[in-house]
């Protein structure tokens, strides 16, 4: 452990604010080390490693997928009572991961919340590919994947109408509005950096590429002015969205009679797991990619550490929405909602709901403990314990509810088959297939947002270590 | 704007109530005194064995204990996250959050009357209709009289202690040099909003909704939260803007902080609207009748004017009326929405407990007033107690710089 790596052990000094990243402590270094990322001639060995890997699972799923297009949706687990199985469990799972990007890059932004310019780009990056994932689901489950359009509200000579009734079109709305915000958040925020890296490209290809996306971004006043302003907007616009898509997301279920699955507290309990499960996945890809490309100075163990407080947080609110739930299943007198959740910790997925509460509400109070939560393989472990656990938590949900219905006679047991495994492993290699393809060639870290940050852009370099002695930093913020 | 006033440090004597508090506390205290008389007259009239009177006393109390549990929240949340635009605002809602022991005295009588089977506002705290009736006498082991009296003791335990000791840590900041207090006070501020989140949750089924013991809903606990952290934003808007127009203050709250208070109120009127929407959507669609008949008994008659009301006066209109920065930085504008939520936060609460008791005919009685006048006239009155010989200002704040440099643009 290095000199500034102990000295994270106690507590800030509340004089000053301390700076978020270590060693580059001049603007010309940050360009340096982010862009030499991509411009580096060839990637790390493991990288290449990896990507094989994960483009091996990315073409299972297309093969997977092909084969349920042709053959139906039969060949998934799905069937009388459990007519959602795996496929909404990983749509849901997906889904959730989806949400820490935009939270990190349109909430903490208006908290004014600085350590999130290190971290923000990678993170919205993982929101889009986890749409991607989430998104695939839903689009071949129709069944009829080539009439899928039907779900959006095109007027056509059938007189066919969606549903507008059923909260799965709600869905429809939330998922494509939040990919099409978080897009354009992004995108926009990748403009000056697409720029310094078309200015600094050696090939005519290159430049041509970056040049083409960078959009004609020149630096000047004017364009950072409007770039500001657009971000704020953006982040305004997304901030409810981030709230909006797990709460539909929630309404799938809730809107129903279904005993566990109806329930108020629903949207808020989704979104809080949601936020949980996406700072999960944001740890366990940043504690191997800040080592693999040489960003640990950027992305440092405070930025880890308060992730993992978010974990924290969010899985305690978690694990409180599950006692809430089943306090009123109990509390409620409704003698099916009582079994339901007796049913969850006693019947015969005993084994999933143990090792969900194990996973999202035990797991994480660890992080209560300081030398743990800045320990980078306990970090690790328990960030894949986070992912694992809320996927069972959807599963727990969807599963144990459908397979124990009003009518004992049509209850039954869900087994997956090879082709739900092999389709939910190929979503995976999808999702990391496209991470390390953006860690290859666009800008891991937001270089002019990282700028920002640094003593050096506010004029009083000397005074953002000690500002206790002099006048202190001011603090600036947007909004 | 508030940057030029960095480099001299307000002195402690300056930013202190002193005598002023005394004289405005006893006008405090005489309209406290009068109100309960009149409550209780008004309600020993009534010939209903105080039903509607207790009724009253519940929105009253509820309204100012969630007023000081939003500022605990808000003094929690700011060493947590170590913020540093708010110091010059914190010391006010520190305040406002270890004003809970009066509320728990207040609150008191209703608990007695649980104990001695006066089921007047909890139906289940009579043993014979519980026995006779299979939904309650399900959850009788909750919903016990002596089980209720010792969960209460525990909320308004912790929620003193928690009020108290921010305060005591705080203003403890004022006197030493080192910052062992704020780290103090950073360090305990997580396992403060662990207890604060068990405690609010599980409250607001008790105080709240067991007032309709057979309904029943999850989310209700993150209703009361949202409406409570909504509330104290304007309280604290009303507070400051009080203060400054005494003379305290005056330099070191800015309009830059007032925009932030600003963003917190729009925010938590969204989310309120946000969890109101959710759990009114989800019983009306699932058209459960143990669930609906809640809101059945809100949607028609004289109940359904109110629920607009709230709608409307809850909802939409400040959340239009506070979305431009433009209405966050005049501060009249602010003013007025700030009153206008509090009143509409009063109109929540009513709406929520009091459909038990008015089911036709008259909505609002005198014996409300003169209940929210008692409860407010005690409650200010130990306020102002509790300001007396401190500072407004956290002087010896560690951030207390950045607080008065902070600026918005």
């Amino acid at each position: 452990m290095t000199v500034s790596d102990t000295s994270r052990l106690v507590l800030d000094e509340p004089y000053a604010r301390p700076i978020l990243v270590d060693g580059a402590r001049d603007l010309a270094s940050i360009t340096d080390r982010v862009c030499g990322v991509v411009e580096r001639p060839t990637p790390p060995r493991a990288w290449y490693v990896a990507i094989t890997i994960t483009s091996c699972l990315t073409l299972m799923l297309f093969a997977m997928v092909g084969y349920l297009i042709a053959t139906g949706v039969g060949v998934w687990g799905n069937n009388s009572p459990a007519f959602w199985g795996w496929d909404i469990v990983n749509f849901v799972f997906w889904v959730g991961i989806a949400h820490a990007g935009t939270l990190i890059s349109a909430i903490l932004f208006l908290l004014r919340q600085k350590w999130r310019t290190s971290i923000n780009r990678a993170a919205e990056a993982m929101t889009l590919f986890a749409v991607c994932c989430a998104g695939l689901y839903p689009a071949v489950h129709v069944g009829r994947v080539w009439v899928a359009y039907w779900l959006f509200p095109v007027p056509n000579q059938m007189q066919m109408w969606p549903n507008f009734r059923s909260p799965l079109l709600w869905d429809v709305f939330a998922v494509s509005t939040y990919a099409t915000v978080s897009l354009l958040f992004w995108y926009m925020g990748l403009l000056p950096d697409l720029a310094t890296l078309r200015d600094r490209a050696t090939s005519g290809l290159k430049r041509g590429l970056y040049g083409f996306f960078a959009l004609g971004w020149c630096g000047s006043a004017r364009h950072w002015q409007r770039f500001e302003r657009a971000y704020l907007i953006l982040a305004a616009l997304a901030t409810p969205l981030v709230l909006s898509v797990h709460s539909v997301v929630s309404f799938d279920f809730a809107v129903s009679q279904v005993p566990g699955w109806h329930t108020t507290i629903f949207p808020p309990y989704f979104v809080a797991g949601a936020i949980f499960s996406g700072f999960g996945m944001v740890v366990t890809t940043m504690v191997p990619a800040r080592e693999l490309f040489g960003l640990k100075e950027l992305i440092t163990l405070r930025h880890l550490e308060n992730m993992n407080k978010v974990i924290l947080a969010t899985g305690s609110i978690v694990g409180l929405a599950y006692a809430t739930e089943f306090f009123i299943a109990w509390y409620g007198g409704n003698p099916y909602e009582r079994f339901v959740f007796l049913n969850r910790a006693l019947g015969p997925y005993w084994w999933a709901y143990w090792l969900m509460i194990f996973c999202n509400v035990v797991a994480p109070q660890f992080l209560w403990i300081k030398k743990i939560r800045t320990n980078l393989l306990f970090m690790f472990v328990i960030s894949i314990f986070v992912n694992i656990g809320m996927w069972l938590e959807r599963f727990v949900i969807v599963v144990t509810s459908l397979t124990r219905d009003y009518i004992p006679s049509s209850w039954g047991y869900f087994k997956p088959t090879a082709v739900d495994v092999c389709t939910f492993v190929g979503t995976i290699g999808l999702f990391l297939t496209l991470f390390l393809l953006f860690c290859r060639f666009l800008p891991m870290v937001a270089i002019a947002e990282v700028k920002t940050i640094l003593p050096a852009a506010h004029g009083h370099g000397a005074h953002g270590k000690h500002g206790g002695e002099g006048r202190p930093g001011r603090e600036v913020s947007h909004g | 704007m508030s940057a030029p006033h960095t480099e001299s440090a307000p002195r402690q004597g300056d930013q202190v109530l002193g005598p002023r508090a005394g004289r405005w506390a006893t006008p405090a205290l005489a309209v406290g005194v009068l109100g309960l008389a009149a409550a209780l007259g008004l309600g020993w009239q009534r010939g209903d064995g105080f039903s509607r009177l207790q009724h009253s006393w519940l929105v009253a109390c509820a309204f100012f204990l969630t007023l000081s549990l939003g500022g605990l929240f808000f003094v929690i949340i700011q060493h947590l996250t170590r913020a540093g635009w708010s110091v010059v605002v914190r010391r006010v809602a520190e305040l406002v959050a270890a004003n809970t022991a009066v509320v728990a005295l207040l609150f008191a009588p209703l608990v007695l009357g649980v104990l001695l089977s006066n089921d007047g506002l909890y139906p289940w705290a009579d043993a014979e209709r519980v026995h006779g009736n299979p939904l309650l006498s399900a959850k009788a082991a909750f919903l016990d009289p002596r089980f209720f009296a010792a969960r209460c003791i525990v909320y308004f335990a912790v929620w003193w202690l928690l009020g108290r000791w921010l305060l005591a840590r705080s203003t403890e900041q004022d006197r030493v040099s080192g910052p062992e207090p704020t780290l103090a006070l950073e360090r305990r501020s997580a396992p403060a909003m662990a207890a604060f989140a068990l405690s609010l949750n599980f409250a607001g089924f008790d105080l709240i909704m067991s007032v309709n013991p057979t309904w029943y809903s999850t989310i209700f606990g993150v209703y009361i939260f949202g409406g409570s952290v909504m509330s104290f934003f304007a309280a604290a808007v009303l507070a400051l803007r009080f203060l400054q127009s005494r003379g305290f203050l005056t330099r070191e709250v800015s309009v830059e902080h007032y925009h932030d208070l600003g963003k917190f109120l729009f925010a938590f009127v969204f989310f309120w609207g946000y969890i109101a929407f959710s759990q009114f959507m989800l019983i009306w669609y699932a058209d459960l009748p143990e669930e609906t008949f809640w809101f059945k008994t809100r949607m028609e008659g004289p109940w359904a004017a109110v629920s607009w009301v709230l709608l409307f006066g809850h909802f939409v209109l400040p959340f239009l009326g506070l979305l431009s920065r433009h209405a966050k930085r005049r501060l009249a504008l602010l003013t007025l929405w700030a009153v206008w939520l509090l009143a509409m936060h009063a109109v929540d609460l009513f709406w929520l407990v009091m459909p038990s008791a008015e089911t036709s005919g008259v909505l609002v009685s005198p014996m409300d007033l003169a209940s929210f006048a008692a409860v407010g006239g005690f409650w200010i009155f130990s306020l102002l107690r509790l300001a007396r010989g401190r500072s407004l200002l956290p002087v010896g704040d560690p951030r207390l710089p950045q607080s008065l440099a902070f600026e918005n643009f």
